[in-house]
């Protein structure tokens, strides 16, 4: 068991490595636009000293994207918050919807990147005892493996539902995508984490969705 | 000097593109490889500057097509990485690329424009 711990944990530094990295990306290019339209600002009063007159509508445009730029800013810096303190949670009552939903905000500019939109299926929220860290760790290992294999409009998206004492996630794909291959790899690559969440994985037969069966309440 | 701007973040690139222009350099710019490649063909540019991950192509990928068209074009390498030991490497791979980190201070910008234009100065 000690070496599925220390397996967890090494699959589980690379994806706080990838997350993080992902994060100071989009925080460099909030700060980026903020330093443009801040530089703007005082290239504008520079010329109004030389005599071109300043437009106040345009001073508040720019004054209102910074903004809008500083609240983005915090918000990626509040996800990266939310998320680092999910690695470090022991077993928690979590709800699957707001892991789902930190899942999506924490990847979607990965997934812009590749051409692919992600979505939360209507559901009602479940309320699961787990390790949030670990879920969303096997869920970006499925994402990951949907960006490789994903086709031109690729639309992922996430749901979930209660299925006797087990919860079942689904990723359901369009354009269908070869989900018996992502199912295998992602078995493969995440083993460590399904066999620690005691977790079933199987491509669904309608051949577009992956589902991942767990129960409720994580088993030590 | 002629620049073609090129980020996915509009916001960015028409902002810098105005800066620019306040300073006498002709800069344009687009925020997807197919817009750029348009623009590539309708007309002259001294200097690209472009990010290096877009969604669709990235930039590394966006030089090549653009030097397939304009050979004596010159690039500059725009990244939100704050890994510049990656970008270098990267860098070096494809030759005689230079790259700015973001965010980039307009002095070095224009610094690094003149330097490529005239020809002087180092790598990177």
């Amino acid at each position: 068991m000690s070496s599925y711990h220390g397996k967890v944990d090494s699959l589980g530094l690379s994806f706080f490595g990838s997350m993080t990295a992902s994060i100071s990306h989009e925080l460099k290019n909030a700060l980026a636009i903020i330093n443009e339209n801040a530089g703007l600002l005082g290239d504008l009063v520079v010329l109004s000293e030389k005599g071109r007159p300043l437009d106040p509508e345009r001073m508040k445009t720019i004054s209102e994207n910074i903004r809008r730029r500083v609240q983005s800013a915090d918000d990626i810096v509040r996800r990266l918050n939310r998320f680092a303190h999910s690695a470090n949670q022991p077993v928690v009552s979590a709800g699957i919807r707001d892991i789902f939903a930190c899942m999506v905000a924490l990847s979607e500019r990965l997934a812009t990147m590749k051409g692919v939109s992600l979505a939360l299926a209507p559901f009602d929220e479940i309320e699961v005892q787990t390790l949030p860290f670990v879920i969303e760790n096997l869920l970006w290992i499925c994402l990951k493996n949907i960006f490789l294999l994903a086709g031109a409009e690729q639309r992922v998206v996430l749901g979930a539902c209660r299925e006797a004492g087990d919860i079942v996630v689904t990723l359901h794909c369009t354009p269908e995508i070869p989900v018996e291959q992502l199912a295998s790899t992602v078995a493969a690559e995440g083993q460590p984490l399904i066999f620690f969440l005691r977790m079933q994985i199987q491509a669904d037969p309608d051949g577009s969705s992956l589902r991942l069966r767990m129960p409720i309440k994580f088993i030590e | 000097m002629r620049v073609l701007l090129v980020d996915d973040e509009e916001e960015l690139v028409a902002t810098l593109a105005e800066r620019l222009d306040m300073r006498d350099i002709d800069a344009a710019w687009a925020t997807d490889y197919r817009t750029a490649l348009a623009m590539i063909k309708e007309r002259e540019f001294d200097i690209a500057l472009l990010d290096v991950r877009m969604p669709e192509m990235n930039g590394l990928e966006l030089k090549r097509l653009i030097e397939a068209q304009r050979p004596d074009m010159k690039f500059i390498f725009l990244t939100g990485h704050g890994s510049e030991e990656d970008f270098k490497a990267c860098s070096a791979e494809s030759g005689k690329e230079y790259y700015l980190i973001k965010p980039v201070q307009i002095e070095v910008l224009i610094a690094k424009l003149n330097e490529i234009c005239q020809g002087q100065g180092e790598r990177g």
